[in-house]
């Protein structure tokens, strides 16, 4: 098995990200594979992304504009 | 007034903090490459210009390593010159070989030295500082700076006005966040500047004696609601914490705009002030990109966010200060003890969601409106407790100042075993039915009067078998007094002859994280009408008092020297202790009352120093 290193993108674990916790994948030459050296996550860039596109679904407002007025309509709803 | 009030930081930082990922591969004893002091001077000029291309002036923070760079000072002053920007200092950025050479330590953050070798790097920088510029700063700051540090600073160097003194709730949860290796353990400060205590810096001074002398400012504007359940981290005045937190798509991140919008709209329950501070580390903007975000996108976004204020700016709705002018405008123009008052709405979830925030010299506190309006975070700043950090102190890297209510470190109105955690909330019976009302969701409104603000919790309806009613919740914060009223009132019901009986309690415990500290001694007591006291002594023993007709219920915790009561302003209310059991660390107290329709229950929390 061959040394892990940082990837081409410096990627953090998608199941640590869950639990919030901020911890850099390794990336495996040989396997093509991104790996966690914390949890037992492993897999290609494209399920990293996948799980990121889930991760940020909690934020439902997130490309949403409130200006200081919508904000101030809140205080009327 | 009309007041929003920007500070933009830049720091030129030799090292930084994050730039180094090849940190990782082992390649990096040799901290000081050239590439690295050169592409940090380059982030350092690109900010600055930012700043200045959008009609901004800043604040430039010279960092140790950069004391000893000939370029970045010449930099430095001919910002100064040109813009008019301020030229400070800050105990960030200190390692560097100079600093290695002469300290023989690789600590990196300032308020965890041992109190000897803090004095001197704070001697030996400010010396360095004035020889090189020809004159002492008048700002400096760090991630947090204890009030024994501060003291030793203003007696030495009384002309510092001002320093960033803490980083806003950054604390278990940024700990966790950061893979457990990120020390900046200081959760309780306030969220917006403030004139901090002799005794203790996160707590606010009571008065012109216990004034410490410097205006105290949190390290980033972050966002009320969010940082409530996560690491605050990624919700802040920092572009690139919002990237961190992944709360954007490609380079669009309208949720940063969103912030500072509701920081003008905090200028509503502030008297017409509000205030942001805007601060990013160089190692957020370095070239080989910030985790999965390449340069392209930080940069674009620090470039899109200093336009908003730019533009902000243009419109005449913000006005850019230096550090020490927003100190000395601070001084003249806001009251020494608060209050600080935040109403905070969802923006980032969409939810109604709501936070209220409340500081004084007296405590902070944390009302959450989607638990029915309950208190979920109480730190008792009328205690001033004397909590030094940092190498050879008791507290070492724990710099948080206590809580004596944490619902989400210490479970709240959800536990797995009878009775709650930690939380000031109220329960409606009728019957053998029993509601907490943290269990209904609710929204606040906004109020003030004569030397008190107020909170108004839209009424909540509770459903039991055979009867609903409304029941309208108001807090009135009695500023530093430590008096909080609370005024449950029955309003509607399904059956208007219909009785309930209102228990206003409050579940407490002390601490810095999630952990249960030792509550042994505490002293709980019920105090009734004919003065009678029956008190105990916190034993973990399960034991509990009632009476029927008190003057009021108190306990004493002296791990945090914090006396805290629930005393009826209505006739005729019964109270009660109950002491609790390891597997059930709190200690409650309650006030209960029988009330009929629209009859009420005032109560008043009250926070003390206790001797
Ligand atoms: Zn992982």
């Amino acid at each position: 098995m061959s040394q892990g290193r940082a990837g081409k993108i410096n990627y953090r674990c998608p199941n640590c990200l869950f639990r919030d916790i901020d911890f850099d994948l390794l990336y495996d030459k040989e396997e093509n594979q991104y790996y966690c050296r914390r949890c037992n996550w492993e897999g290609m860039e494209e399920e990293i992304l996948f799980q990121y596109a889930a991760y940020k679904r909690k934020y439902k407002d997130m490309l949403k504009r409130y200006t200081v007025e919508d904000i101030l309509a809140k205080d009327e709803e | 007034m009309d007041k929003f009030i920007l500070n933009v930081i830049h720091r030129p930082e030799l090292v930084p903090e994050y730039i180094d990922t090849s940190a990782q591969e082992g390649q990096t004893e040799e901290v000081s490459k050239k590439e690295v002091v050169s592409e940090s001077l380059d982030i350092f000029r690109l900010q600055q210009n930012i700043a200045h291309q959008n009609g901004l002036r800043t604040t430039i923070q010279m960092t140790y390593s950069s004391l000893f760079n000939d370029e970045c000072i010449e930099m430095a002053k001919q910002y100064h010159q040109e813009f008019g920007d301020e030229i400070g200092h800050t105990f960030l950025g200190l390692n560097c070989k100079e600093f290695r050479d002469k300290y023989h330590s690789k600590e990196l953050a300032m308020w965890l030295f041992p109190m000897d070798l803090k004095q001197k790097i704070v001697v030996d920088s400010f010396e360095l500082f004035k020889d090189v510029f020809g004159f002492y700063p008048t700002s400096t700051g760090s991630y947090f700076l204890d009030a024994e540090l501060i003291n030793f600073i203003k007696e030495k160097y009384p002309m510092i006005k001002t320093a960033i003194a803490t980083c806003f709730e950054e604390g278990p949860k940024i700990f966790r966040h950061t893979n457990s290796s990120w020390y900046t353990l200081m959760d309780g400060s306030p969220w917006t500047a403030w004139i901090p205590s002799k005794k203790n810096t996160h707590a606010i001074a009571e008065n012109e004696d216990d004034d410490i002398g410097i205006v105290a400012l949190p390290h980033l504007s972050r966002d009320l609601l969010a940082i409530m359940d996560n690491a605050g981290d990624m919700f802040g005045t920092h572009p690139q914490n919002i990237i961190r937190g992944l709360i954007y798509e490609d380079d669009r991140l309208p949720y940063m705009y969103n912030l500072v919008d509701q920081y003008q709209v905090m200028k509503k329950f502030n008297k017409g002030f509000s205030y942001n501070l805007a601060y990013v580390g160089p190692g957020w903007m370095g070239k080989g990109g910030r985790w999965e975000a390449p340069y392209r996108i930080l940069k674009k976004s620090y470039e899109d966010f200093i336009a908003y204020y730019g533009h902000l700016k243009s419109e005449g709705k913000i006005q850019d200060m230096t550090m020490t002018e927003f100190a000395d405008w601070f001084r003249g123009n806001q009251p020494r003890s608060g209050p600080l008052v935040g109403l905070w709405k969802d923006l980032l979830y969409g939810t109604k969601n709501q936070a209220f925030w409340y500081a004084d010299s007296k405590f902070r506190v944390q009302i959450d409106l989607k638990q029915g309006g309950a208190i979920t975070d109480l730190r008792p700043y009328a205690s001033k407790l004397t909590r030094p950090c940092g190498a050879g102190t008791k507290a070492n890297q724990d710099a948080s100042y206590p809580y004596i209510v944490h619902s989400r470190y210490r479970a709240g109105a959800f536990t797995h075993y009878a009775g709650e955690g930690a939380i000031k909330s109220c329960k409606v019976r009728h019957g053998a039915e029993e509601v907490d009302v943290s269990a209904c969701r609710t929204t606040g409104a906004y109020d003030e009067g004569e030397g008190c603000r107020i909170l108004n919790i839209r009424p909540v309806e509770i459903e039991f078998a055979n009867l609903t009613i409304k029941l309208a919740t108001t807090y009135t914060f009695k500023e530093n007094t430590g008096e909080i009223l609370i005024s449950r009132k029955f309003i509607e019901s399904s059956d208007p002859n219909a009785k309930i009986e209102i228990d206003e309690f409050l579940a407490s415990c002390w601490g810095t994280t999630e952990y249960p500290e030792d509550l042994t001694g505490c002293v709980l007591s019920v105090i009734e009408k004919d003065g009678s006291r029956n008190e105990l002594s916190y034993e973990y023993r399960c034991r509990e008092y009632a009476a029927d007709n008190i003057q009021s219920v108190e306990a004493v915790i002296p791990h945090v020297q914090t006396k805290v009561s629930l005393i009826p302003q209505s006739p005729k209310c019964g109270g009660y202790y109950e002491e609790g059991y390891s597997f059930a660390p709190n200690l409650k107290l309650g006030v209960v009352k029988t009330i009929g329709l629209n009859e009420e229950l005032v109560t008043c929390l009250k926070v003390e120093q206790a001797k």
